[in-house]
């Protein structure tokens, strides 16, 4: 009897041990997953930090050199101004740099720099912050880098004599050659936005209406498990697949090159299987009621389908458009063999001028091509901080409006 | 729809009305059945799109294979060196590099996703669920060449450290690469499974005496299973084809069949990307062979993924 005993007594005693070890495992593996959220986010934000300021932000990434040609207005009597570096004949303040660069240091309000053209005729306005490199003939830059030593007193003293130099200038107009430095993302951020709004302006309509197909019209026959087939299997295709038939057909088949259009004609089948999976489960989730009493009063199938089931399908095709916004934003191998990685803003939809690199392709050329990690984690910080938005959004219109469904 | 008229009007002025009241209803009609088939057009575009991808991609990867100057499929296959230059295009290594890589994200990556599956849908309390699906659902967001910043900045410096080899890239960075990113697929697929096993199973086993732990892993599990089954496959479909996050820390190398984990790889993946900027002529019809491999190996992992579907309905 008590051998039985013991026996039960260990086998119960062995499944405890086998139950602790397993909760374990699993509390065990939910902490690892938790852990590696933050281990990647932590990552990429102390990575990327440092390099996130209003510069990058706000700036063209390339630096621009421009020859502006701004009109002289030299005032007679007395120049010398209490302000180190005050050009009174254009108005403005120069200044040096840590770098031994001239820069823009403030422009008067009715300076005659807004009035400066570039060398094509095209108005160009200096800004604060550019950096000088020469004005008309005084080449300051050469200046600057032979001077020896970078005291406060070495700058006055050469700022002073060069005022003076452009004083003494009597041109109607002064050809001043200025940098605008770069360093920011602004191109990369409208690329992106281009892409979004073209792919879904192209995989929007048609996957709303094949979705109202699929629910709406479709008998459950050979052709709707033929169609869901051939979304499911699009799904599933990687998106390097999707390149190469990108880079196949619209690149050079139908000759847009590297493009926005060949690269939002691509991404817009990537999203198809998305909208009309997403639609078409909206759609499903429409009470029969609201169909069968539209038709019973008189309605037609197309009326019921635009005034009745469409609005209350909105909020789930929101939702759709939210999740393909997120799925742009994160493609790069589609991109990458469509649109090019060429950082500036695409200035047409096809042809020579219109590749352009979005957020994601900049990151990952940063990466490869000059092992550029800073400056792709920050970039990295702008997308994680716009998926997160998306997420928000996307769960706060589903609380909102799809969990009051029914009637 | 004949207007019944009344005795005052006369006949032909009611017909008038009633053909007029057929027309616009015959051209209401015609509108609506070219909005319908519009409708269906649209519906249809996925099919032409998985259609014309097939055929592209195969008639030009297919291409360097057939008619004269024409490439063995054999070399092709099984050649363990990508030399362009020279006129050589093994993918053999490729082939091994991925599968072996995608193996080893299922052997960690199934497991660990399952166990966090098991939590949040059995053991989390509401909030914390909500909390972990929250989490789970970012990772599954994090665009891919993130996941490749982090591989390089953290794990290949990690790896370099206690591998064997100089480098850190290796097949070793790329199975921890992908684990990661495969775990989002399957823990919420595998959550989604076990919620729908019915209460009953549960609320049964635990009456009959069975622990929680015995429960969950001898009942609800083996109840989920093809729902965690098509989690795995779809992670072994998102494992195989992805590129942007390991075409940094997998190494590239030219030729030569890994040996280990530590071994540099080349993935089927990373080959097309790299070198379809700039290749042209056989080496780019190549790069779309090596993209026909990749399909048909997707293709075969959807049918799986199908058949266990059947099976189950």
């Amino acid at each position: 009897m008590q051998w039985e005993l013991a026996i039960c007594m260990g086998k119960y005693m062995a499944t405890k041990l086998k139950d602790t070890i397993l909760k374990g495992a699993i509390y065990t593996s939910a902490v690892i997953t938790v852990g590696l959220l933050l281990l990647i986010l932590g990552f990429i934000l102390i990575k990327g930090l440092p390099a996130i300021n209003i510069d990058f932000l706000t700036r063209m990434y390339e630096n621009k050199t421009t020859y502006v040609s701004v009109p002289n207005n030299p005032s007679p009597g007395d120049n010398t101004s209490e302000i180190t570096g005050y050009i009174r004949s254009i108005g403005i303040t120069i200044g040096i740099n840590d770098e031994n660069q001239a820069y823009v240091k403030e422009v008067d309000k009715n300076s005659m720099i807004n009035q400066g053209v570039d060398s094509i005729g095209n108005p160009y306005i200096i800004e604060k912050g550019d950096i000088v490199t020469r004005i008309e003939d005084i080449n300051i830059k050469n200046e600057l880098s032979g001077i020896e030593g970078n005291t406060e007193k070495e700058r006055e003293t050469y700022l002073n004599d060069f005022i003076h130099r452009v004083d003494k200038k009597t041109e109607t107009f002064l050809t001043i050659k200025v940098t605008r430095t770069g360093g920011g993302i602004i191109p990369m951020v409208v690329t992106t936005v281009y892409m979004i709004v073209l792919s879904l302006a192209i995989a929007g309509p048609i996957g709303i209406l094949g979705a109202i197909y699929l629910n709406e019209y479709a008998k459950k026959g050979r052709i709707f498990r033929g169609i869901h087939f051939a979304i499911e299997n699009l799904a599933g295709i990687p998106s390097i697949i999707y390149g190469l038939f990108g880079s196949l057909v619209f690149v050079k088949l139908c000759k847009m090159q590297y493009s926005i259009l060949a690269g939002a004609l691509t991404v817009s089948i990537i999203l198809l299987p998305i909208i009309i999976t997403t639609t078409e489960e909206t759609l499903k989730s429409i009470p029969n009621v609201y169909r069968e009493s539209s038709l019973g009063l008189g309605a037609t199938k197309l009326q019921t389908i635009t005034k009745v089931i469409l609005p209350n399908a909105i909020p789930g095709i929101l939702v759709a458009v939210l999740l393909s916004i997120g799925r742009v934003v994160g493609e790069s191998a589609a991109l990458l063999l469509t649109a090019g990685t060429v950082a500036r803003i695409p200035k047409a939809l096809f042809g020579n001028s219109a590749s352009g690199s979005t957020l994601t392709i900049k990151a990952y050329s940063l990466m490869k091509e000059e092992n550029d990690l800073t400056t792709a984690s920050a970039i990295g910080i702008v997308l994680i901080a716009i998926i997160f938005l998306l997420n928000i959004v996307s769960k706060f219109i589903t609380k909102r409006y799809l969990s009051k469904k029914g009637v | 729809m004949i207007l019944k008229d009344n005795a005052v009007e006369s006949n032909k002025g009611s017909y008038r009305i009633s053909t007029e009241y057929l027309k616009s209803n015959m051209r209401r009609d015609i509108i609506t059945k070219i909005i319908e088939f519009l409708f269906f057009l649209c519906a249809l575009v996925g099919v032409v799109s998985l259609i014309a991808i097939i055929g592209f991609v195969f008639y030009k990867g297919l291409s360097p294979f057939i008619g004269k100057n024409a490439y063995s499929i054999k070399e092709f296959l099984t050649g363990t060196r990508w030399a362009p230059s020279e006129g050589l295009y093994g993918i053999f290594y490729m082939i091994v590099g991925s599968v072996m890589s995608t193996i080893g994200a299922i052997i960690v990556g199934v497991p660990l996703g399952i166990l966090t599956a098991v939590y949040i849908a059995e053991l989390a309390n509401k909030r914390v669920a909500m909390i972990m699906k929250s989490t789970v659902e970012l990772l599954a967001g994090i665009p891919s060449i993130l996941y490749g910043a982090f591989g390089l900045g953290i794990i290949v410096p990690f790896l370099m450290r206690i591998s064997p080899r100089v480098q850190g890239q290796s097949m070793f960075a790329v199975i921890i690469i992908l684990t990661i990113m495969i775990l989002p697929t399957i823990i919420s697929l595998s959550e989604s499974a076990m919620r729908a096993v019915p209460r009953a199973y549960y609320a049964a086993s635990m009456g009959l005496g069975a622990s929680k732990m015995q429960t969950i892993f001898k009942v609800m599990i083996p109840a989920a299973k093809s729902g965690i089954l098509q989690a795995t496959i779809l992670g072994i479909g998102r494992a195989i084809g992805e590129t942007m996050a390991v075409m940094m820390i997998a190494g590239n190398p030219t030729g030569g069949l890994p040996s280990s984990i530590w071994s540099m790889i080349r993935p089927l993946t990373t080959n097309i990307a790299m070198e379809m900027s700039y290749a042209s002529g056989r080496q780019s019809d190549m790069l779309f062979a090596t993209g026909v491999v990749l399909f048909i190996f997707i293709m075969i992992i959807n049918f799986t993924m199908l058949k266990i579907v059947r099976k189950d309905s």
